[in-house]
């Protein structure tokens, strides 16, 4: 039996998952973290560092790790790759001044070896605001239709209503749950 | 009998043993769990441990050829555990030492890596890297470049964006339902002053050289890149600063701003006045009471106890403390 395989069953066990949180600065990938946790959003600074949030959700129990976007920060995104099942991409849909920003980063992401097996889900935030771009819109500028090497989805919603946030985070369940409980 | 007495004499000996055992242990585990969750000696425990692969990388040179694959996976092992044992430790460090011990448990694993590569020539696998179009490096490369402060930025979404963009020694102006919760942008400006009566969603600026920004309440975040000597009075949920030199901000923030690759910024309250702000600022829901204009944080500076030395809080004295013969002037060159 070898190594990984002994992971896999142990995980099993837990029905644990790691779910990294990443995207530009203001995308909104803490106000989404806490709303999922149901907590207040309105007093929210831009992040430092990183949050964590373990929160259960349909008998799972979900490690969220959001890390802060800011420039400064993107060089040490790396060193929470290890181990992760899915990558939660925060896209700001009113922000197209740095959709190409956001695009390049993201491929950057997808080339990173550690990542090689994790679901990718794309959150168009703050598609509620006047001026936000559409779905296709990003689908396009984020050229998604040319990533094979990850299961991904691009999903519309907005952290401040909360529409469309559990709906995402069920499809991502499902994707990794099917990769990684099949023995259930 | 004798049999009896001395099979339970011995009996009540090992029980005796055993208590004492116990609470030796018990003991000792009391004093770990004191001391082990404080920073002070998690820096001691990280040191000897950091310092015991330091050792193994310096063996490496001296080490027969087949001992050391397993030598770099003894390498590989340590530094894995010591990074679980920073990020175990989250909860007691602070962010900015985590970060930094961090960087050192990933100085070493590369150097491992490096010493790896030198010392096990790795054997070469059958697939060969997709050489990448030509066209598309370039693209890229060109990308880069736009990045650059000073260039006037554009892309295909112009259309899309709502503000100013490319102007120079004008006065702008923006009002009530023009700009209501709109994501509104301010671009390639210079000389300008711009005055943006009402309740905006989100405010971007970029590029704006010698401007005054003279701007209602902000919902929700405003974001400031490559701005030079201009004088910016806002309030808003968040503040983000980049790129941006000798700017003073006179600021109202609800929650906290920050700055990047910043330098020589200036804070001061908001102190804008006009007819109808008292219920513009009602209708953003931003806080009045509350307002940390004082208290930026620095992402090139993470120390927390020493101030950072690219943004101050500007001298009373220095303050502009009116800005209304500025709603219809532009600032002078």
């Amino acid at each position: 039996m070898g190594f990984l395989t002994i992971l896999k069953k142990l995980r099993q066990k837990e029905k644990e998952m790691r779910i990294l949180m990443l995207g530009l600065d203001n995308a909104g990938k803490t106000t989404i973290l806490k709303r999922f946790n149901g907590e207040p959003i309105d007093t929210i600074s831009p992040t430092l560092g990183f949050n964590i949030k373990t929160l259960e959700h349909r008998g799972y129990k979900l490690n969220i790790w959001d890390v802060g976007g800011q420039k400064s920060l993107r060089s040490y995104w790396k060193n929470y790759f290890e181990s992760t099942d899915g990558v939660a991409w925060v896209v700001d849909s009113a922000d197209a001044r740095r959709l190409a920003d956001c695009g390049r980063e993201l491929r950057a992401l997808l080339r990173e070896e550690r990542l090689a097996g994790a679901t990718l889900l794309v959150l168009a935030n703050k598609a509620d605001l006047p001026g936000a771009l559409s779905l296709q819109e990003i689908r396009e500028a984020l050229d998604l239709d040319s990533i094979k090497t990850h299961h991904w989805r691009i999903i519309r919603c907005s952290a401040v209503t909360g529409e469309n946030l559990l709906e995402g985070m069920d499809w991502m369940l499902d994707d990794i749950a099917s990769r990684i409980f099949t023995l259930d | 009998m004798s049999d009896k007495s001395t099979i339970l004499e011995r009996l009540s000996k090992r029980d005796a043993q055993r208590l004492e055992k116990l609470q030796k242990a018990h003991k000792a585990r009391e004093e770990v769990d004191a001391c082990d969750e404080n920073e002070e000696y998690f820096a001691g425990a990280f040191k000897i441990k950091s310092e015991y692969i330091e050792d193994m990388l310096s063996q490496v040179p001296t080490m027969e050829a087949k001992v050391l694959p397993s030598h770099f996976d003894n390498i590989k092992r340590e530094a894995n555990e010591l990074q679980k044992y920073v990020v175990t430790s989250s909860f007691f460090l602070k962010e900015f030492n985590m970060r930094k011990y961090l960087g050192i448990v990933q100085n070493l694993q590369t150097k491992c890596y490096e010493l790896e590569d030198r010392y096990v020539p790795r054997k070469k696998f059958g697939f060969s890297k997709k050489k990448l179009p030509k066209s598309h490096i370039e693209k890229q490369s060109s990308l880069d470049d736009a990045d650059g402060a000073g260039k006037i930025d554009s892309n295909k979404w112009d259309e899309k964006l709502f503000g100013f963009d490319s102007m120079a020694n004008k006065v702008l102006t923006l009002e009530n339902d023009d700009i209501f919760q709109r994501d509104v942008t301010l671009r390639n400006l210079k000389n300008c002053t711009i005055a943006l009566k009402g309740v905006m969603g989100t405010l971007h600026m970029s590029n704006l050289d010698n401007c005054i920004v003279l701007s209602g309440p902000v919902t929700s975040s405003v974001f400031v890149e490559k701005c030079t000597n201009s004088k910016i009075v806002t309030a808003c949920q968040q503040l983000r600063m980049h790129s941006s030199i000798k700017c003073d901000i006179y600021l109202h923030v609800t929650s906290k701003g920050i700055v990047e690759d910043c330098s020589e910024i200036r804070t001061a309250p908001y102190n804008l006045h006009y007819g109808d702000l008292e219920k513009h600022f009602n209708m953003s829901s931003l806080d009045k009471k509350v307002n940390n204009w004082d208290r930026l944080d620095d992402f090139n500076w993470l120390a927390p106890d020493i101030p950072s030395p690219n943004w101050s809080v500007l001298d009373v004295k220095q303050r502009i403390s009116s800005w209304d013969e500025w709603w219809s002037k532009s600032p002078p060159l």
